[in-house]
């Protein structure tokens, strides 16, 4: 590709995954921010391919846009009564953008002053093929120790979201407290408070049966 | 002028209409000679986005009338009959009818959002043309990881089928976006095992290279693995909201599904897209399954992609077949349906497909005997698997009720009324229990 | 201007600090997890720019890296909006600074 074309590409990709990520920080509905998200990933899968990755290209989108950003809005979808704001805290922003801006200049420090030795040789071509030869050969146990990682998570994350008759009475519970417009306190199912047989002050024993 | 036609006698005439990538090459190598490089990548995509646009937009205004016309046919009526001859205007009519029509905006919409899904529901539309090959050279682009590129860029529509829903803010649009996402995630999981087991045998994820695979080898995979195929039909039916599987967009149920909101031609676009997706599944069916540009021989006579244009149409056939005859299945069948029976399915076929691709390559079989053997034990095992799933295994949300009984008296009818009506009678807690 | 190997690294530490602020200060839980996955972004980006400009062998290795740490991504995404769902359906909220039931 020539040097106009490579330039052009690579200056507004990286306009797009910048500014969709700066969106997140600024965008006050969690909607919006998975939205600008999308962009943003894009933007870095456009970037693998001003590298000639193309086979991690389309694994970035699959993954990220075709899976992950759905799992999110699915989650937020989800969680219907939760804040749908996407606002920081003031508590931990402060203290967190002055952390961020002294990790921004060490890395940005270590970026441009280190001599990294940068060779470019031709770029990697039938890249499938490769990766899939080199994760059966030579990576083969990270390779089994990924798909136990995937195999565990999948079940862990059925096992915490499924809902089970406590859950559901909660859930009903909470639906009918709204509608009829009282406080809804979870606790309250799960461990209800003691009926009023119970709780009510017991008579005073008469004193005729004592016996001493 | 001499040096252009003694390089097209070289590389085909650009007049030769069994290849049409001679043409775009010969005018991108001409750009070439004069212009910077760069410009002739950019006219090179820009001929290739022309060219599919300048196909479909046509073809697409034909296959509404052809699709009315066959479904009247299926209900046994006239379908368009009015507008030109044999009601073939009709859908020219309807365009005009839609880009004329007011533009209307729910005032809670969110505006940004809600306006952007006719748009972006495009790129995903057009990019997917990309990949399909309609000969041997000709694909606007033949990718080496074209099978993912394929799942990755019909993965992105979901997301903007989502953001119009969501951004109606209807609850009828809500609940077919959430429809949509659901049965689209699920149902690429029967489909991308399905292109799994075609990778794994043919040994390749470029899209012309398994049609090449299938060429050279004398086959084609609908008879190696028939229900492979069947699940994979079904599949994109699904993804595409057509009517065994139209759930997303049940008019009896949700008014419109997702585009409930939009008017005009913001959903004229969303219908358009839908129709292109129709056709251009169509011929990825036709290209993974049947063979592609190849029949036999026929090729070098007839041009390719008149080929896979013919096998395209049939498939196509099917999709409004099946439209036209079966009922709309419920939420929960389609869901139960594509994980109890398509999973399972279609992964009892990759495994097959492993172990039949390593008796060829490392025991070294000579295909022209084995893949016919191959062919009837795949027969076979998909008329047992079938069988099997028919008889002894359908789990019992897929079978036929005994009596006839409310849709959904449990979620949503008189039962579910009555056992809330008694639940909160019933006292939360019992007093001196264990 | 030829467009090498620092180009990318500073893209890539924008966007690490970007996603770190994310996770620092937002209070919503799915939004902590969206800046967790702008950080991974970030390494990716930078790992494939190393395997651009390095030698063959070098590249591949690390692309075979970058696939991993994208599984491990999805992995972590699943478990960690499942558990968002947990917190929700016993707190009805996924703002991480009101569930504060360790406090005491």
């Amino acid at each position: 590709m020539s040097e106009f074309g490579f330039h052009l590409a690579f200056w507004s990709l990286a306009a797009m995954t910048i500014g969709g990520a700066s969106m997140i920080m600024v965008s006050r509905n969690l909607i919006h921010a998975v939205v600008w998200l999308v962009l943003s990933m894009l933007g870095v899968a456009g970037l693998y391919l001003t590298l000639s990755a193309d086979f991690i290209a389309v694994v970035q989108v699959l993954i990220y846009v075709g899976a992950i950003s759905v799992l999110m809005l699915f989650a937020i979808m989800l969680t219907p009564r939760a804040e749908r704001d996407n606002s920081s805290s003031l508590k931990t922003a402060g203290p967190a953008g002055v952390v961020v801006i002294m990790v921004m200049i060490a890395t940005f420090w270590v970026a441009i002053d280190t001599d990294w030795g940068s060779v470019r040789e031709a770029a990697l071509t039938d890249q499938a093929r490769l990766i899939g030869e080199s994760l059966i050969k030579h990576y083969i146990l990270p390779f089994e120790i990924g798909a136990v990682l995937l195999t565990a998570a999948l079940v862990g994350a059925i096992a915490l979201a499924r809902e089970d008759d406590e859950d559901a009475a909660v859930h009903a519970a909470s639906l009918q407290a709204e509608l009829d417009g009282r406080e809804f306190d979870p606790v309250d199912v799960v461990d209800p408070p003691l009926p009023a047989v119970l709780t009510a002050e017991l008579p005073a024993e008469p004193e005729s049966e004592a016996r001493t | 002028m001499t040096e252009l036609a003694g390089l097209s006698g070289i590389l085909g005439a650009w007049y030769d209409f069994r290849d049409l990538n001679n043409l775009q090459r010969l005018i991108t190598e001409w750009i070439a000679d004069w212009g910077p490089d760069w410009l002739a990548s950019i006219v090179t995509g820009l001929l290739g986005a022309l060219g599919i646009l300048g196909v479909i937009g046509p073809t697409l205004l034909v296959l509404i009338w052809v699709e009315r016309k066959v479904i009247a046919r299926f209900q046994q009526r006239y379908g368009p009959n009015r507008v030109g001859p044999k009601g073939l205007l009709q859908p020219v009519a309807d365009a005009v009818k839609l880009i004329l029509k007011e533009q209307l905006a729910p005032r809670a919409a969110d505006k940004l959002i809600f306006f952007l899904p006719p748009v972006l529901i495009f790129i995903p539309g057009i990019l997917i043309w990309g990949v399909l090959p309609f000969g041997p050279r000709m694909s606007v682009a033949d990718l080496n990881v074209g099978v993912l590129f394929l799942l990755a860029v019909s993965g992105t529509a979901v997301l903007v089928i989502f953001m119009a829903g969501w951004s109606s803010n209807n609850k009828y649009a809500l609940l077919g976006a959430m429809r949509a996402v659901a049965m689209s995630i699920s149902y690429e999981v029967p489909m991308v095992l399905a292109l799994l087991t075609l990778v794994v045998f043919s040994g390749t994820m470029s899209i012309n290279g398994i049609v090449e695979w299938q060429q050279q080898e004398d086959v084609i995979f609908i008879l190696l693995f028939p229900l492979t195929a069947l699940v994979f039909f079904f599949a994109a039916s699904a993804e595409l909201n057509r009517t065994p599987a139209d759930i997303s967009e049940a008019e009896s149920e949700i008014v419109a599904g997702y585009h409930t909101e939009y008017s005009g031609m913001r959903f004229g676009l969303f219908y358009a897209v839908e129709l292109g997706n129709t056709l251009v599944v169509s011929g990825f069916i036709a290209t993974f399954f049947l063979g592609g540009w190849w029949m036999w021989g026929l090729d070098e006579w007839v041009p390719s992609w008149i080929i896979l244009l013919a096998k395209t149409g049939a498939v196509y056939f099917l999709l409004i077949w099946t439209r036209g005859t079966l009922p709309r299945l419920r939420v929960d069948q389609l869901m139960s349906l594509c994980w109890k029976a398509l999973v399972p399915a279609t992964l009892l076929f990759v495994v097959v497909a492993f172990v039949q691709r390593t008796l060829l390559i490392s025991e070294g079989w000579d295909t022209t005997i084995a893949l016919p053997i191959m062919a009837v034990i795949n027969i076979g095992l998909s008329l047992g698997a079938i069988m099997l799933f028919a008889r002894v295994a359908r789990p019992a949300d897929l079978r036929r009720p005994a009596r006839i009984r409310m849709a959904g008296a449990e979620i949503g009818g008189l039962r579910a009324a009555r056992s809330v009506a008694a639940r909160s009678e019933e006292p939360q807690f019992q007093v001196g229990g264990d | 201007m030829i467009i090498g190997l620092e180009h990318y690294l500073v893209l890539g530490a924008i966007l690490f600090c970007i996603g770190f602020f994310i996770a620092l200060s937002k209070k919503n839980a799915v939004g902590v997890l969206i800046g967790v996955e702008l950080m991974l972004n970030a390494v990716n980006l930078t790992l494939v720019a190393f395997s651009r400009f390095s030698t063959t062998e070098i590249a591949l290795s690390t692309q075979v890296f970058v696939v991993f740490i994208i599984a491990v991504a999805a992995a972590e995404v699943a478990v960690g909006l499942a558990l968002a769902l947990v917190v929700y359906r016993n707190r009805q909220t996924i703002s991480v600074d009101r569930t504060t039931l360790l406090k005491g």
